[in-house]
């Protein structure tokens, strides 16, 4: 049953998506739909789509991450780091990867064996990450020597115009098939599902629940890791201040993609959606030279919009079964 | 059905940016457009940027967008705000960067598009822009600590309360202090390692604690003298010193000027402050990348200028066009 609605359930995100980049392009400047811009949104939606990725089946499974944020921040500085040290970049770049996927591991095992609820373990993991963040760095910046890292996210030189986006975006399209893949098609992934929709009842029938609880963390942990190399990408140095307050455009792209904050509900393909959705509201309001606030306001109600969209539609759905 | 949900939040969204698409529209008439970006918009020091470059604006007849990172002194936020502005191709684009390294690939892609980029306020290691017109900062930390060395008659214990990790403007102030009380034998520096962070209320906080452990049993400070570098840890310093009851009775040498703080400084509650011209930055700023779009040479690096105000200064005129300049003339 999951299967089969998991494409209707998109189906209502996208629309808004459809509606809102149709709404700019009449108003806003003809610059707004043109194919340089397109690429600019795509860019600058990969780090929290990415981030987000891990972050859906977290919310999936019935749990949530606020340190996305942080541990973006805290793998910026280690790859920078790393590079200083004169690590070669792939090196580089698995050791940040590496660090989020500790710090998610973290996350897991304190939710599991404290049975503290996920919002006050990862608020706690938050303070803790960022914190160790600014101490490694010293609290100031990190400058790294400019790698090919920098390429990843970089806006495409002349004449490179056929690989339409820059590889860090394919990378994070390559990552969104994959989990997608997993949540629909192997048994981590019903397992997940199932954790979300009914805890007991997954636990009675034999799903290893702390098990899959510290891999769907682990994993958000190693997202936010890809997501910290996209975001060193455009910054090109160590920021231990950078990516604070993503934790929440990451749950809002989850949400708006139609993810159940009481977990079971969600899929990948949602997500991406609502994560382009709120860069495309962001890039439009800059074409139009929207002041920040009207952004803010913007997506705020859209947010709200968006979910009670879907659940309006949700008890339509169950009062038609019933 | 679900249309009739949608269609009100589509008129009230429609309705929102009519309301404020007329102050900044979009391109119009072929006139020049200028993007100026800020680290930031809610402090004072950034809302005089942001009049300088709108007095240029109506001089020179060109359209001024103003647009600052979403939040505040965030490195990926302001890269982006300059991707749109890449994207949507204005004529040319004034920078006041929040890192001297983060920002220099937008710079470098602006340059490619064509757009010139003129720096104001913090440097940038780059030679894709047109001009950097700052204050000399160095300077001005120096001025603080030449002013606090004077008032204290060269001995005590001062503290100086640091802003943010890695913004380079506010660093080298840090830095022209430091090295310059370091010259003075008998000022101890007490605290220097604490920051402010970006706002008021967390710069307020952080003197909640700094000040804390500096206090004796009957409640007094056990230092003579206090520095910070830029608005907010001046406003929030000066909150924690009023809270505290010490305002008035201790040595305080601020930067940057905002109506109160101009209040503090004439009852007495400052000492002095050292003020930039940020109206004049923002005017040059914007006037700078019009001469150079119109043709014309342009010096590679313009000062700014910055004034130490005192008690004794601060009634006279040309203090009171740097310190309380009438903003609302430019900003409606």
């Amino acid at each position: 049953m999951k299967r089969s609605s998991s494409l209707a359930q998109t189906l209502g995100p996208l629309i808004g998506l459809i509606l809102i980049f149709a709404l700019f392009a009449v108003a806003g400047p003809a610059s707004f739909s043109s194919l340089n811009n397109l690429e600019t949104i795509a860019r600058q939606t990969a780090i929290v789509g990415t981030a987000a990725l891990g972050m859906t089946l977290i919310i999936i499974a019935g749990g949530i991450d606020l340190s996305v944020g942080s541990m973006i921040a805290l793998v910026t500085v280690i790859t920078a780091a790393l590079l200083q040290a004169g690590l070669p970049p792939i090196v580089a770049a698995l050791g940040g990867i590496a660090t989020g996927l500790l710090c998610g591991f973290l996350n897991g095992y304190l939710v599991t064996r404290l049975k503290v609820v996920p919002f006050i373990v990862t608020l706690g993991t938050l303070l803790v990450v960022r914190g160790a963040a600014k101490g490694f760095a010293h609290e100031q910046k990190i400058d790294a020597p400019l790698t090919w890292l920098k390429e990843l996210l970089a806006a495409l030189p002349q004449g490179e115009g056929w690989r339409i986006v820059p590889w860090g975006v394919w990378l994070a399209i390559a990552l969104a098939f994959l989990v997608a893949g997993v949540l629909l098609y192997t048994r981590l992934g019903r397992h997940i599902i199932a954790i979300g929709s009914n805890e007991q009842t997954a636990r009675l029938c034999g799903v290893p629940v702390d098990r899959v609880k510290v891999i769907v963390y682990s994993l958000g942990g190693a997202f936010a890791g890809v997501a910290g190399i996209l975001q060193f990408s455009r910054l090109t140095v160590g920021d231990p201040t950078v990516a604070s307050g993503v934790e929440l455009d990451v749950i809002a792209a989850v949400v708006i993609g139609g993810g159940s904050l009481n977990g079971g509900e969600g899929s990948i393909a949602g997500t991406i959606v609502g994560a382009l959705i709120m860069t495309v509201i962001r890039s439009g309001c800059a074409q139009m030279g929207l002041p920040n606030w009207v952004q803010e306001m913007v997506t705020g109600v859209i947010i709200v919009i968006a979910v009670a969209l879907d659940r309006w539609r949700q008890r339509r759905k169950a009062s038609g079964a019933a | 059905m679900k249309f009739r949900l949608v269609v009100p939040f589509i008129l009230l969204t429609v309705v929102m940016m009519a309301g404020c698409g007329k102050r900044e529209g979009s391109a119009t008439s072929g006139k020049l457009t200028i993007a100026v970006v800020p680290k930031g918009t809610t402090h004072e020091f950034w809302r005089s940027i942001h009049a300088g470059a709108v007095k240029a604006g109506r001089e020179m007849n060109v359209e001024i967008i103003w647009k600052g990172p979403m939040r505040e002194d965030d490195r990926e936020q302001q890269i982006s705000v300059m991707e749109d502005f890449i994207s949507r191709g204005v004529s040319g684009i004034v920078l006041a960067p929040l890192d001297d390294i983060a920002l220099r690939g937008p710079v470098a892609n602006a340059r490619a598009a064509g757009i010139p980029v003129v720096i104001i306020d913090s440097d940038l290691k780059s030679d894709d822009y047109v001009s950097f017109a700052a204050t000399d900062n160095y300077l001005g930390g120096k001025m603080g600590a030449q002013e606090l060395i004077r008032l204290l008659h060269g001995k005590g214990r001062v503290i100086m309360l640091r802003v943010m990790e890695g913004g380079a403007s506010t660093t080298n102030r840090e830095r022209g202090f430091l090295e310059t009380i370091a010259e003075a034998p008998g000022i101890t520096v007490v605290s220097s390692n604490q920051y402010g962070g970006p706002t008021v209320e967390s710069a307020y906080r952080m003197s909640e604690n700094v000040l804390a452990p500096l206090t004796d049993k009957s409640g007094a400070l056990t230092i003579d003298g206090i520095f910070t570098p830029n608005e907010s840890t001046t406003f929030g310093m000066l909150r924690a010193l009023q809270d505290g009851g010490h305002a008035g009775k201790i040595t305080f040498v601020g930067f940057d000027a905002s109506p109160k703080l101009v209040e503090a400084l004439r009852s007495g509650q400052l000492n002095a402050f050292v003020v930039q011209n940020p109206m004049s930055m923002g005017y040059i700023g914007v006037k700078t990348v019009i001469s150079h779009l119109r043709g014309e040479k342009v010096e590679k690096r313009i000062d700014t200028g910055v004034t130490l105000v005192t008690p004794e200064n601060i009634n006279r005129p040309d203090m009171k066009d740097l310190i309380e300049p009438d903003l609302t003339r430019w900003l409606e």
